[in-house]
């Protein structure tokens, strides 16, 4: 009897649902009060302690600003790729103005997406659009990540020639990668042509974990590396770069964080690790936001074209917190000074892997191995 | 080549395929007894999950390593009862019960996370504490041996141990003669006055167990936090791993082992001028390769008994 009944009401349910869903989306879109509505989609979670932790902080920084002129949402697609086009497209249909996304996985939904919806703003980050596609709704930021780990890689090899107590004799530094793609490969380029800049004899090992989550694969390639004679490396694979860090604590050497200031997560729970963490290279996903809305505020966005932030428009820096100044000497302190202060004046050009062929990279990565 | 050489020679390599091969082991242990009862625990990832998260966050409620490790421990064998509970008594079928809880892991874990630390992704706040590792008094000074066998973290050893344990469980007590009839031939067994889903259920929990003792390794010796999906498919190897041995605790180490191998090795070979691409694909390469071999042995070898078979029919 009870089987008897429970499909008609599963559908009854379901459409009921389905209803409900609907009446939702209507009553968004009559809603009209001069407020901008910003959404902000993020192909991950929280808690990554880096790029989208940072991304989300940027909705925090337009909220605080703008108040009540904004209403923002954060909205966590997880990792689980079939769910961000779905999650896109639904979003797209709804009351929003701006809708921002990150990263290369998302660039050809947005393309599909922004050319169907031309009186929605999209904003995308750390990856741009085709342009060729006619896309005038959309404003692509890029950050120079190759800037800012040009500064890192001069950083490690000035530090692993130093006579610092956790360094060795052996010219040879690391970097660990997330995946062989573009984005990770521009950190590389920056990497080694800033370690060259400071000697060009210096070696680097380079290893990808091949994932962005793995963090005792992580902590294994870097276990790997600093037993080859690295003594400091630098990492750029999210979450799973992270187990850098505890290898550097367990083999007592330098790290170089990424995208946030890693030393941060450490200083409360975990100081011996925070000790280690020379400096990060940050990308300011959040100040890159606030500065997009600022503009599109003042009616200057450029949307239908990309920029690329430098450390001029605060979209890169290096972190020169406490643990910064205790590791690094001070001469050292003023090189990087200096050499920041090159690249912002464009005396320091840095190449990008952006446009790079993968013989070009293969190539260089060759040219440095140990 | 030399290089290639250089790098396997390394006493520090030959450690760290114990030190990659240990959480495997763990779980491939686990594999074989519930599989020795008939019964597939394919929930081995999401249990080692939940474990290492339990671990994490005793350990550092409590300020003690072993007591972190106890509730990995139970932890690790209540979600193999609750699979137990689904799969025996109300007959769900066992591999999606497994799979519903490695999704409930996967997720669950995350959001108890954020609860307790209001982070997604990584519980560096939360003091927890590492078990310790040990220093092997006599062994530690052999050139070689030493660097090798001595040092590691308390729960390496004792995954070696349980391979010996879980021998001897399974082939020297009468509870390992039940979970090994029980998997043999469930209707015998039934008749003879055993209880088929009692003995099916000790067999479950202690593979819920030895897959905590994996999922404890990973956050309280391996890595010193939690991160979110952090076992990364560790304990499907296991499962390889252990039919790859043939279901047999020795084969599951020895294949344990290969994995590890081949695993720590990519880790190192990526530093050389190999390319990456190639690097990556080994630890796969030798699964298939590995299985190649045991199918063949297997067949080769059934084909001479029933070659032996025949001809004694004939003499007959």
């Amino acid at each position: 009897m009870n089987r008897f009944y429970a499909i008609p009401i599963f559908i009854l349910a379901s459409v009921a649902m389905f209803f409900a869903g609907c009446r939702g989306k209507t009553e968004a879109g009559t809603d009209d009060d001069g407020v901008l509505k910003i959404v902000n989609l993020i192909n991950g979670t929280r808690g990554d302690k880096s790029f989208f932790d940072s991304s989300a902080a940027g909705m925090d920084l337009i909220e605080a600003k703008y108040d009540s002129a904004v209403l923002t949402k954060t909205i966590e697609m997880s990792y689980d790729q079939p769910n961000w086009e779905p999650t896109l497209l639904d979003i797209a249909d709804q009351d929003w103005d701006i809708i921002i996304v990150g990263t290369w996985q998302m660039t050809e939904m947005l393309e599909e997406v922004a050319r169907d919806n031309p009186d929605k703003r999209f904003i995308i980050y750390d990856t741009e659009v085709d342009y060729s596609l006619d896309l005038g709704n959309v404003y692509s930021i890029l950050y120079s990540q190759n800037e800012a780990s040009f500064v890192a890689g001069a950083l490690a090899t000035a530090l692993t020639k130093s006579n610092l107590p956790l360094t060795n004799p052996d010219k040879l530094i690391g970097f660990l990668g997330g995946m062989d793609i573009p984005v990770i490969n521009d950190f590389l380029v920056g990497y080694v042509e800033g370690a060259r800049y400071v000697d060009p004899d210096i070696k680097i090992a380079v290893s990808y974990i091949g994932s962005f989550d793995d963090t005792a694969k992580g902590k294994e390639m870097a276990l790997a590396q600093y037993s080859q004679g690295v003594d400091i490396g630098f990492n750029v694979a999210g979450q799973a770069g992270l187990g850098q860090l505890d290898a550097a604590k367990d083999m007592h050497r330098y790290a170089i964080g990424v995208d946030s200031d890693q030393a941060e997560f450490f200083v409360q729970t975990d100081k011996a690790t925070a000790d280690l963490i020379a400096t990060s290279v940050l990308k300011h996903v959040d100040k890159s936001l606030l500065r997009a809305i600022d503009m599109h505020m003042e009616g200057k966005a450029p949307y239908g074209s990309s920029e690329i932030l430098g450390f001029d428009e605060e979209g890169v820096g290096i972190a020169k917190n406490e643990f910064y100044m205790a590791i690094v000497p001070e001469e050292i302190r003023e090189l990087v000074d200096e050499i920041e202060e090159k690249i912002r004046s464009g005396e320091i050009e840095v190449s990008s892997a952006f446009g790079m062929d993968s013989e070009a990279i293969n190539e260089l990565r060759y040219s440095i191995s140990p | 080549m030399n290089a290639v050489f250089e790098i396997v020679l390394n006493p520090l390599f030959a450690f760290s395929v114990l030190r990659v091969s240990t959480p495997i082991l763990f779980a491939a242990l686990g594999a074989l007894i519930s599989d020795k009862a008939g019964v597939i625990n394919i929930a081995l990832e999401g249990i080692m999950l939940i474990s290492a998260l339990a671990g994490v966050i005793f350990s550092a409620i409590s300020g003690s390593a072993f007591f972190g490790l106890f509730m990995a421990l139970f932890f690790g064998g209540l979600v193999a009862f609750g699979l137990g509970y689904v799969s025996l008594k109300l007959k769900t079928d066992v591999i999606l019960a497994g799979i519903a809880i490695n999704l409930i892991a996967s997720g669950g874990t995350v959001f108890v996370l954020f609860l307790l630390t209001g982070d997604k992704g990584i519980s560096s706040s939360l003091a927890s504490k590492l078990l310790p590792k040990i220093d092997i008094p006599i062994l530690k000074s052999i050139p070689i041996l030493g660097p090798i066998l001595s040092g590691h973290n308390i729960l390496t050893y004792f995954a070696f141990i349980s391979v010996f344990l879980v021998w001897f469980l399974l082939y020297r007590t009468p509870l390992g003669l039940r979970i090994r009839a029980v998997g043999e031939n469930e209707h015998a067994v039934d008749s003879v006055g055993i209880s088929v889903v009692k003995t099916r259920f000790i067999a479950l929990i202690i593979s819920g167990v030895m897959a905590g003792f994996g999922g404890a390794y990973m956050t309280m010796g391996y890595i010193s936090w939690f991160s979110r999906d952090m076992t990364a498919g560790r304990g499907f190897i296991a499962l390889a791993a252990e039919s790859m041995g043939g279901a047999t605790p020795l084969g599951s180490m020895l294949s344990s082992l290969l994995f590890g191998f081949f695993d720590a090795l990519s880790n190192s070979l990526q530093l050389l001028k190999i390319p990456y691409e190639f690097v990556s694909m080994l630890p796969y390469v030798a699964t298939v390769v590995g299985l190649v071999i045991y199918t063949t042995q297997k067949t080769k070898r059934m084909h001479r008994m029933r070659i032996k078979a025949e001809s004694k029919k004939e003499v007959l």
